[in-house]
C-alpha cells in the first residue's frame, strides 16, 4: 500500500531531519513544566476529576450548561433567602423598616493579609477578597483547583505578554496574582516575570530591587540565575 | 499486621502517580515538539503541555506498558491540539518556553533555527489531520498501522493523508522560501 505514496523530495527530507533533531528544552523550563505536573498530583489526588478542559469539547459543554444551570439556581436560592431574611429582620425590628443590603466587600479594602488568605489554607473569618466569578453566597474558601485554576488564569496574560514582549501589559496581571495570591502556587513565577518585565521595560533599578526580593523569597529557585542575569544585562 | 502492612507498602514498586510522573518527564521535550508540530503556539505550549499530562495521568491506567508510550502521547497530543485549534486565537509570540532562558545555545545555530522555523511554517499549511500522520511518519518514525491504531482511522485512510501531506509539503515549502520564510 505504501506505494501510493510518493517519497519526499531530498530538499524536504534535510529539513525534516533538522527539525527531528530540535533541541532540548532548556532545563529552567523543563523544571517549571514539571514542577506544575507535580502540583496537579497534589492538588487532584483522584485522577478522574481533573478532567482536562480541551480534551472533551462535548463534556466541556454539558459541564458548561449544568454549571450555568446549578450557578442560576444557586442566585435564585440566594436571593430568595436573603429577601426572606430582610423580610424577617423587618417584622423583628418594627422600628427599622429599611433593611440595608450588607456592603459587598471591595477587592482594595481587603487588609493586606486578605490576598494570602486565598490560597488553599484554611481562611480566616472575616471580609476576604475573591474573585467575582468564584465567589459564593456564603463566602467558602476557594478549593484548592479553583485557586490553582484561578492562578493560571490571571498570570496566563502575563506570560503571553512577555513572551511577545509587551512587557508593560504584563504588569497588571503580575499586580493582580500578587494582591489576591500573594503566597499562591505561581508566586515563583509570578515573581520570575516581573524582573523579566522591569528589566525589559528598561526600568532596571526596579528590576534589580525586584530581583533582589526574588533571592530572598527563592534562595533555591531553578530561575534564580535567570533572574539575576535579567537584572544584570537586561536580557 | 501493621508491620506486614508496612513491609508490603515499602516493597511495593512506584505508585502510578509516579511512573505517569516519571514516564511524562522523559518524554517532556517529546511531548512539547509534538504539539508545536501539530500548531500550537509558542505562548500555549507550557499549559498544553500540562493538559497532556493531566490527560495521561486520567488514562495511565489503560495505557499498555508493553507498547511505545510516544504514539500514545502522540495520540493525545493530537487530540488536545485539534481541540485547541477550534479555539485558537493567533498570538504572535516567542514562548514561554524562551521567556527566561536568553543564554546562548545550540537553539541558535542560526541555519538550523531557519530550518526549523521554516518546517514549522510549512506544517502549518498542512490541516490538522493530515499534518498529524506526517509529523508522526516522516518525523517521529512510526509505522502506519500504528499510526493508524492511536488516530482511529482506517490504514487507507491513514495512506491517503500521508501522501496528500506529503504533497502539501513540498509545495509549502516551495511556496516559503521563495517567499523568504526560511531566510
Amino acid at each position: 500500500m505504501s506505494g501510493i505514496v510518493p517519497p519526499l523530495s531530498p530538499e524536504a527530507r534535510v529539513l525534516l531531519d533538522e527539525e527531528r533533531a530540535s533541541p532540548a528544552q532548556p532545563a529552567v523550563v523543563r523544571q517549571r513544566a514539571l514542577a506544575r505536573a507535580r502540583a496537579a498530583l497534589t492538588a487532584y489526588p483522584d485522577p478522574s476529576m481533573p478532567a482536562p478542559a480541551l480534551a472533551r469539547p462535548h463534556a466541556r459543554r454539558w459541564f458548561l450548561v449544568a454549571a450555568t444551570f446549578t450557578c442560576a439556581i444557586a442566585a435564585a436560592a440566594g436571593a430568595t433567602t436573603y429577601e426572606l431574611r430582610a423580610r424577617f429582620a423587618a417584622e423583628a425590628l418594627p422600628a427599622a423598616r429599611v433593611v440595608q443590603p450588607r456592603a459587598e466587600v471591595q477587592p482594595a479594602a481587603a487588609p493586606p493579609a486578605a490576598p494570602a488568605a486565598e490560597t488553599t489554607s484554611p481562611a480566616p473569618p472575616g471580609p476576604r477578597a475573591v474573585a467575582p466569578g468564584l465567589t459564593r453566597p456564603a463566602g467558602r474558601t476557594l478549593s484548592s483547583a479553583e485557586a490553582a485554576a484561578l492562578e493560571l488564569r490571571i498570570l496566563r496574560p502575563a506570560r503571553a505578554a512577555v513572551a511577545r514582549e509587551d512587557f508593560a501589559d504584563a504588569l497588571g496581571p503580575i499586580a493582580e496574582h500578587a494582591r489576591r495570591f500573594k503566597d499562591g502556587r505561581l508566586a515563583e513565577e509570578r515573581e520570575a516575570l516581573r524582573v523579566k518585565a522591569l528589566a525589559g521595560l528598561g526600568r532596571q533599578d526596579d528590576a534589580r530591587r525586584a530581583a533582589a526580593g526574588f533571592k530572598v523569597r527563592f534562595p533555591r529557585s531553578v530561575l534564580l540565575p535567570a533572574v539575576s542575569r535579567l537584572a544584570q544585562t537586561g536580557q | 499486621m501493621s508491620h506486614l502492612r508496612l513491609i508490603a507498602s515499602a516493597a511495593r514498586g512506584p505508585t502510578p502517580d509516579e511512573s505517569c510522573l516519571a514516564a511524562f518527564q522523559d518524554e517532556l521535550d517529546y511531548v512539547w515538539r509534538t504539539l508545536r508540530r501539530l500548531g500550537v503556539q509558542p505562548a500555549d505550549i507550557e499549559d498544553m503541555g500540562q493538559e497532556v499530562f493531566l490527560a495521561l495521568r486520567r488514562s495511565w491506567g489503560e495505557y499498555d506498558s508493553s507498547r511505545p508510550l510516544r504514539p500514545y502521547l502522540f495520540g493525545i497530543a493530537f487530540r488536545l491540539a485539534s481541540a485547541h485549534q477550534r479555539k485558537r486565537v493567533r498570538e504572535v509570540a516567542t514562548g514561554i518556553g524562551e521567556v527566561l532562558d536568553a543564554a546562548p545555545g545550540p537553539d541558535d545555530a542560526l541555519e538550523s533555527k531557519q530550518a526549523r522555523a521554516l518546517v514549522l511554517a510549512a506544517l502549518e499549511r498542512i490541516p490538522l489531520p493530515r499534518r498529524g500522520v506526517l509529523v508522526m511518519h516522516d518525523i517521529d518514525g512510526v509505522a502506519m498501522t500504528e499510526i493508524a491504531k492511536v488516530l482511529s482511522i482506517p490504514l487507507f485512510t491513514s495512506y491517503s493523508r500521508l501522501r496528500k501531506a506529503r504533497k502539501e509539503l513540498e509545495s509549502a515549502i516551495r511556496r516559503q522560501l521563495r517567499e523568504g520564510g526560511g531566510q
